[in-house]
């Protein structure tokens, strides 16, 4: 066993205890990094992390501070100062930022060390982990390299998953983290919208963008909030509400108000996954927690893909439009400025952006925009509107993060039935709303893990965080990670 | 047939504030290419905009003064398209809902004041600037994002002359707000402008012509007219007005084809994420209206009531806002406000008209010019003395005082030793008296002329006429 395979609480108590040294751990994750056979990786940060860790060493490890020497891999969608991001994409190859996203800078601040950037779908659209200009991320759970594991923070899942790392920062706009997390039998986070800075981020759909992180445990979710839920003048749509401490959490056991989304358990068809979400039900209710069984329209929750699609492919064309060869990145030249960014961004962008790009343009048109983008955003006011009734009387939202565990390379899904419009695409209620919203790890089926989701009202950050330590608890799946694997499921 | 134009303008005012619409880099206008920029004005990927405020109270202002509703809730919107002086892609702009709209000037024509309608003004943000070579183009991005103002009027203007008092307005307006330059030879203030004519009578529009690149109000006016004449000919020919871009040629004085108007290009506006809606209180609205700056009709109000200065005199010294400011500052230091007009106006401006200067560069203090029409006026010294000391105030910059004191310059205005001046004088030219009461009044000159050699010209002119008259009496 190595220290790497701990959690952050676990790690930085080795390290206050003098057991294990920082550059020890970050020489460790730099081998677990360079053995990668997942595909997980973008650029890497190895001779600075090195050198960052050895400085460290001769310093006393602060009690108080959990990130100290803690080595971490950042979403490549991620700015970062001196270091390519190319956010998976062929148009950014090159592209060395000037500047750190805010939570790289907090993180910077605060010790903990970056190791590498992690791969993702091409510029965040999409969910598969095979869009990016790496080609396809394989899921750890299987050797055999036959499974996805989702995306778009399809290597921030992986390096975490694996233990290279202990903790990932990603992205989610659609459930870009939790839906992967899902998938990987990770803690997959996204706050609320406004307390993590975008500053930083790639955009891709601003009001639906989130900056989160994958952990193995709910305590070290909630251990990195503290650090990176920060006001950030920087970003005009940060809440300036005061911040509070989350960590350590509260023990609430057993006081939750709780909502089961009925459309989305209905949708599901695997057994497996019903049927461990089912004794979840039972054993929070024994812990004397109410829950309730709740419905919303099933045609209003077949239209979340739909919308989402539509508003986040409208506004990717416009948060893209920067890319064009003239002022960084990739530049194929041409005989005049049109030219330029034409030649750029034809050669630059794969099929399935420029796919999106259409569809974005098609919605955004003055002679379409009332009847497609608009709408879809109308669509995403009422889905809005209903989930936030059911959070008059309740404090979250449970379901299955995924309808099933990770897809096989060769599988094909049909995207037209409820399973798909529904259970497969439900996550979007967390970033319409802007809630926060959490995957845990719910079982194990056939060495694959799959998630539970738990959403709660916005700013309710830290109940969402009690609520999955609740569950985690009940279900035992902490610290889950390839390495822990066969130790969880003999349980 | 008889014609009548119907005129629209757009004004881009770019405002003055010490940095850009929506990113911290600073705003100066002579610095290197390129050097006045941040994350955000090359679009780099994850830098975000914020809000100027000072923008945001510019913008206040400019409605205020241009009687518009304001707008108590700030919305943004992007504009797509691209374009190499478009750094992001798009332009974070106003569309939807403008922070002023339904406002109004006035102007005059032939001494009757006209009120021209004006639709909407925005905010939004300026683009790059292109430097155009023959077979490349440079891009200086100082400009992106400087925050600009846009004013659109309602097309209630009817020929050359109109749009440019109504230009000229628009510029006096934010030049004494102090909100802009104002200068179209500099592109702070530019003007599009669309003209159509149509039948006198006709409540119908007629095919409108755009007309860009005019860099100053006089070019306004002749294009405007030439386009209107163009226009009016092409209608009697029996030929069609084409939809049009047109650019004035400054040479020839007319205007020429740029490109005729296809369908127009669609901006796929739709509301900018980044800068939720912004709301302004009643209180932020009225301090932005209460500690702005004077407009020039209510400084001229305020010369011909405060300072009981005539209309003419008042209207010289706002002929220019730094005038208006000096003459303010200088009557902070003495009463003295039509002699102080005066002394501004001839001396002053005389000194900068012979010189070719402005008052931006003149280098007197306006407490120093007070003093020195304090001295004039209390006849401290004389009108010649006055002179040599304010080309002396010019060349050294002290104050008149001190240089008084240093050149000697006196004035003798004790009665009893210019009397027995007076008399020697007299004494020794006996005739003198009786020319005096002959009718020569030369005597009377001729005894000041002798009594100014004695004493180097200080004496008090007022009191030797007086007393020379009386001796010349006796």
């Amino acid at each position: 066993m190595s220290y790497l395979d701990l959690t952050i609480k676990e790690i930085h108590e080795a390290l206050v205890n003098k057991e294990v040294k920082v550059s020890d751990l970050v020489k460790e994750a730099i081998e677990r990094c360079k053995n990668d056979k997942f595909n997980a990786l973008e650029e890497t940060n190895y001779k600075e992390a090195l050198k960052e860790a050895l400085e460290l060493d001769t310093k006393e490890v602060p009690s108080d501070n959990y990130l100290f020497g803690i080595p971490y891999v950042a979403k490549d969608n991620l700015s970062t100062r001196g270091l390519e991001t190319t956010a998976g994409s062929n148009i950014l190859n090159g592209y060395i930022p000037s500047f750190d996203a805010t939570v790289i800078k907090l993180l910077k601040e605060n010790h903990a060390i970056m190791i590498a950037k992690a791969t993702l779908d091409e510029l965040a659209m999409g969910g598969s982990g095979k869009s990016g200009h790496k080609g396809i991320q394989y899921n750890p759970y299987d050797e055999t390299k036959n499974h996805l594991i989702g995306g778009s923070s399809s290597g921030s899942a992986i390096v975490t998953a694996a233990s290279y790392v202990p903790f990932a920062l990603g992205s989610d706009t659609g459930d870009s983290i939790r839906k992967p997390a899902s998938y990987a039998g990770l803690v997959g986070y996204k706050p609320t919208y406004g307390l993590i800075s975008r500053f930083g981020l790639f955009p891709f759909t601003v009001s639906l963008d989130h900056v989160g992180y994958f952990t193995r445990s709910v305590d070290d979710a909630a251990i990195l909030f503290d650090y990176l839920n920060k006001y950030d003048e920087r970003d005009y749509t940060s809440s300036l509400k005061e911040r509070n401490k989350v960590y350590p959490l509260k023990e609430n056991k057993g006081k939750f108000k709780i909502a089961v989304l009925k459309e989305v358990i209905d949708s599901i068809k695997d057994e497996k996954i019903l049927n461990d979400f089912n004794n979840l039900v039972e054993k929070a209710k024994e812990e004397g927690n109410i829950v309730d069984v709740v419905s919303i329209d099933s045609s209003i929750l077949k239209a979340i893909y739909p919308a989402y699609i539509i508003i986040s492919s409208a506004e990717a064309t416009s948060n893209n439009a920067n890319l064009d060869g003239i002022k960084f990145g990739n530049r194929k030249e041409g005989n005049s400025y049109q030219e330029v960014m034409f030649n750029t961004r034809n050669e630059g962008f794969s099929e399935l952006i420029k796919r999106r790009f259409v569809l974005g343009s098609y919605a955004l048109m003055s002679e379409n925009q009332e009847e497609v983008y608009l709408k879809a955003k109308r669509v995403r006011r009422v889905v809005v509107d209903k989930v936030n009734k059911i959070f008059e009387k309740y404090d979250c939202l449970i379901a299955p993060a995924s309808p099933t565990t990770a897809h096989s390379l060769s599988e094909v899904s049909d995207n037209l039935d409820d399973t798909y419009l529904i259970a497969d695409n439900y996550l979007g209620i967390g970033n319409f709303g802007g809630f926060p919203s959490v995957t845990i790890p719910l079982g194990i089926k056939n060495h694959l893990p799959f998630g539970l989701s738990i959403t709660g009202k916005i700013f309710d950050d830290e109940k969402v965080f009690e609520i999955a330590k609740d569950f985690e608890d009940i279900l035992g799946l902490k610290n889950l990670s390839t390495i822990t694997l066969s130790t969880k499921e003999t349980k | 047939m008889n014609f009548e134009a119907v005129i629209g303008l757009e004004i881009h005012v770019e405002m003055k504030t010490k940095s850009k619409m929506f990113s911290n880099a600073p705003i100066h206008f002579k610095s290197e290419p390129n050097t006045n920029i941040t994350y955000l004005d090359l679009a780099y990927p994850g830098s975000l905009p914020r809000l100027n405020k000072q923008g945001v109270i510019n913008a206040i202002r400019v409605c205020h003064a241009l009687h518009m509703e304001i707008d108590h809730t700030l919305f943004f919107d992007r504009k797509n398209y691209f374009y190499a002086d478009l750094p992001k892609g798009y332009q974070i702009t106003q569309q939807n809902r403008p922070i002023g709209k339904n406002g109004y000037l006035e102007i005059e024509i032939d001494g009757k004041k006209k009120k021209i309608g004006i639709e909407r003004l925005h905010m939004e943000e300026d683009t790059a600037m292109q430097h155009h070579f023959s077979d490349y183009t440079l891009l200086d991005y100082n400009r992106a994002g400087i925050p600009l103002v846009e004013i659109v009027s309602y097309p209630e203007i009817r020929n050359g002359e109109e749009a440019r008092k109504y230009v000229e307005k628009i510029k006096e307006i934010v030049t004494y707000l102090d909100v802009s330059d104002g200068k179209m030879e500099n592109g702070s203030l530019r003007c599009d402008v669309n003209v159509s004519i149509r039948p006198f009578g006709s409540d119908k529009f007629g095919t409108k012509v755009e007309v860009k690149n005019l860099n100053s109000t006089a070019n306004i006016e002749t294009a405007i007219d030439y386009e209107m004449m163009r226009q009016a000919s092409l209608l009697i020919k029996g030929e069609a007005i084409q939809q049009e871009t047109r650019r004035f040629d400054e040479a020839k004085k007319e205007t020429v084809l740029m490109r005729v108007k296809t369908d127009a290009v669609d901006y796929k506006y739709f509301s900018e994420g980044n800068i939720p809606p912004v709301h302004l209180s009643d209180e932020f609205i009225e301090n932005a209206i209460k500690t702005s700056n004077e407009l020039y009709d209510q400084k001229l109000e305020r010369f011909e009531n405060n300072y009981k200065l005539n209309l003419v005199d008042a209207k010289i010294l706002l002929s220019s806002k730094e005038l208006s400011v000096y003459y303010d500052e200088a009557a902070k230091h003495t009463d003295l406000y039509q002699p102080l007009a005066n002394y501004i106006i001839s001396e002053v401006l005389g000194y900068l008209n012979k010189n070719n200067l402005t008052i931006n560069e003149f280098n007197v203090k306006a407490k120093d010019i007070a003093d020195l029409v304090i001295l004039l006026n209390e006849k401290k010294i004389n009108s010649k003395q006055g002179k040599d000391i304010f080309a002396k105030m010019i060349e050294t910059n002290k104050s008149p005082l001190v240089l008084k004191e240093e050149m000697g310059a006196t004035i003798i205005s004790d009665e009893n030793q210019i009397r027995v001046d007076i008399q020697e004088i007299i004494a020794q030219n006996p005739t003198l008296p009786d020319d005096f009461k002959n009718g020569k009044t030369r005597a009377q000159g001729f005894v000041m002329g002798l009594l100014m050699k004695k004493n180097k010209g200080k004496v008090d002119p007022i009191v030797a006429n007086k007393l020379i008259v009386e001796e010349l009496k006796k």
